[in-house]
């Protein structure tokens, strides 16, 4: 069992808010402030200080991108609070925007994977442990709409599976727990794919999401 | 519009027929040549009256006489009063010709020379003039001046000394008033012509203008009726993308998210199933029998949960086509996330200094996102351009790829939906795209509906 996380969440609507504060205090962790808006996440946190704040993109007054704003003002001035951003879109632009600044305890879900419980806790906990989420959609597109597409092509299928989990924000461990493959095998795996497109190698999970990132948004 | 003023319009030349038009149409077009040549054959007609004892002054007043025709038709009046002058002195004064008995006293060279010659007649052609050319109340003043004259040279003159003075007086007074009747009545006929196709043609020209003023009141009703028809279509324009805008939203707030809280309870209940599994084992066919049921159920849970996870990817899809919420943060930002999601590089430039109405941004984007996609599709092209600017109040966007070319309107196809998109605010789209390419389609589009 992890120890409990101290979580704010910032989340206009109430059903999920609810639904959230309850499957977390299930799963034993603490939610220290459940609010609706971006000026009282800035309060809640500024007060609580916790180790992650979960929020919504779309919040009051307008709607469209505040928890985003609220996202990188709360990281630039707490850069120990990790930050968990969940929309019912997502934007490849806002991912790039949110990551810009950011080594790590940062994260950018789709609100859809929630149904995933234990996956999104899990998320939770990586960010609040300094780690980086990146939503496997987002990592879809990027790959997708890569201008890197000769020298992605080298890679082998494999490779791209773990390319995509790595941008993610999973490490070796993971990525094998996942592909059900050994962490030796990945990270042969992953020495191959940074040779193949050219990047500096790197252990921190983080610094090579940023450089998948870099590399596939340039 | 008021071209012919109070004159009468000029005879019709084409009413003879041969060769006749062709003179008369050249004595039309030249009025004082043709008057002149009239004045020199009343004067020669006079000629032979030339005589007595002062053959000079009587053709001086002679040609004086005839002289008075030539600026008939720009003087019909003054001409004619001069004429009359001439015949009243006459009477007053003249001799009679050839010979006649001289009563006057005003001296022998006066009274010779104002007698009565042919060119008298100059004043019947004045009265004909007068009639064809002026109204009737000036013209039948003239008439009845010419009848007191021919009248009083009647008297004047009557050989009262000869034996049948009777018969004489009666036949000078109806040939001399015969003839002033006769120009009168000729020329009041040609004025009468000339006034019926005067009014023919101002009836006509009432008409016209009567025709033309029906027009212009529709074309006038028509415009107004645009203009209404344009303000309602710009405001239902604005209130769907309004609407849609709200629906959006609604399903943001609404449906999607009760979906994904119920998507998460599904989670739980599916995940708490599964470590619930096999805890309470057992003996039997009854703990057999529970554990087909937990196992069923585990199923359907986890089909539920497939279920909602697909259903808010649907919902979605579904949002994201009634209003692109990436719209929210303006259009540069909307373009700027179509262009990175594009596997052709894009070159993005939007240079505006106000943002469009909301219904204008939407089909901007929509466009973008589908020529976008067109070029990715079918296009072979390495890379494309989005630019957006304005001019003169317009919003001009231009997307230019570098693939193979030949893009054109297909019914039913992506460019004719975008045609029809866009004509729906009387925007514009131009397609430039000859085969082996660049492809620049440009789309213009009304900063608000």
């Amino acid at each position: 069992m992890p120890p409990p996380l101290r979580i704010v969440i910032a989340e206009d609507a109430a059903i999920m808010r609810d639904g959230l504060t309850q499957t977390l205090t299930r799963r034993g962790h603490d939610v220290v402030a459940a609010v609706a808006d971006a000026a009282a996440l800035r309060q809640a946190v500024d007060t609580h200080l916790p180790d992650v704040a979960v929020i919504d993109v779309r919040m009051p007054p307008t709607h469209t991108d505040e928890g985003l704003r609220a996202a990188q003002s709360i990281h630039a001035d707490h850069p120990q609070v990790g930050v968990l951003v969940f929309s019912q879109y997502i934007e490849t632009q806002s991912a790039a925007e949110l990551f810009a600044g950011a080594p790590g305890g940062v994260g950018y879900l789709l609100k859809d994977r929630v149904a995933d419980v234990s996956e999104f806790i899990e998320a939770i906990s990586r960010v609040a442990n300094g780690g980086t989420v990146l939503d496997p959609e987002v990592v879809r597109q990027l790959l997708r709409a890569s201008r890197r597409g000769d020298s992605l092509a080298t890679l082998t299928p494999r490779e791209r599976e773990v390319l995509s989990l790595l941008a993610q924000g999973r490490s070796n461990n993971a990525i094998a727990d996942t592909l059900v493959i050994s962490p030796r095998v990945v990270e042969k795996h992953v020495a191959s794919i940074f040779a193949k497109l050219g990047l500096a190698p790197s252990d921190n999970d983080n610094r090579r999401v940023i450089a998948a990132l870099k590399y596939l948004d340039s | 519009m008021s071209r012919s003023g109070g004159q009468l319009p000029a005879p019709r030349a084409d009413a003879y027929p041969g060769r006749v038009p062709d003179m008369l149409g050249w004595l039309r077009r030249h009025p004082w040549q043709a008057d002149g040549l009239l004045a020199l054959l009343l004067v020669a007609l006079s000629y032979r009256q030339w005589q007595g004892d002062h053959p000079a002054a009587v053709a001086t007043v002679s040609v004086l006489l005839a002289a008075t025709v030539v600026p008939r038709r720009r003087y019909p009046v003054a001409a004619f009063a001069v004429a009359a002058a001439i015949g009243a002195v006459q009477i007053a004064i003249g001799v009679q010709p050839a010979g006649g008995p001289a009563q006057s006293d005003v001296g022998p060279l006066l009274g010779a020379a104002l007698q009565p010659t042919v060119a008298d007649a100059a004043i019947l052609v004045l009265l004909y003039t007068l009639a064809a050319h002026r109204s009737r109340r000036v013209s039948i003043t003239g008439l009845v001046i010419c009848l007191v004259g021919a009248a009083a040279a009647v008297v004047r003159w009557a050989p009262a000394h000869t034996a049948h003075s009777g018969g004489a007086i009666f036949a000078a007074a109806v040939g001399l008033g015969g003839a002033t009747l006769t120009a009168w009545v000729l020329g009041d006929s040609v004025a009468y012509r000339y006034r019926r196709v005067y009014y023919a043609s101002l009836e006509e020209r009432a008409a016209r203008l009567e025709a033309e003023r029906d027009a212009q009141a529709r074309i006038a009703r028509a415009a107004e009726r645009a203009r209404e028809l344009e303000e309602r279509r710009a405001r239902v324009v604005d209130e769907s993308a309004a609407r849609l805008r709200r629906i959006e939203r609604d399903l943001h707030d609404g449906a999607q998210v009760r979906l994904a809280a119920l998507a998460m309870t599904l989670g739980e209940i599916k995940e708490s199933l599964d470590t619930a599994g096999d805890a309470d084992g057992g003996a039997g066919e009854e703990a057999a029998g529970r554990a087909d049921d937990r196992a069923r159920m585990r199923m359907l849970v986890a089909a539920a949960h497939r279920n909602a996870k697909e259903t808010l990817v649907e919902l979605r899809d579904l949002a994201r086509g009634i209003h692109p919420p990436a719209l929210d943060r303006g259009l540069g930002a909307a373009l700027a996330s179509v262009a990175k999601t594009s596997p052709v590089p894009v070159g993005l430039e939007v240079i505006i200094t106000q943002r469009p109405s909301p219904a204008i941004e939407a089909i901007a984007y929509f466009c973008a996102a589908e020529l976008l996609a067109n070029v990715a599709k079918h296009s072979g092209a390495s890379r494309a351009a989005i630019r957006v600017s304005e001019q003169d109040g317009r919003l001009l966007m231009t997307a230019t790829d570098d693939g193979t070319g030949e893009a054109h309107l297909t019914p039913g196809g992506g460019l004719a939906g975008l045609l029809e998109r866009v004509q729906t605010v009387d925007g514009r789209l131009g397609i430039d795209s000859p085969a082996g390419g660049p492809t620049v389609i440009t789309i213009e589009l009304p900063d608000h509906a």
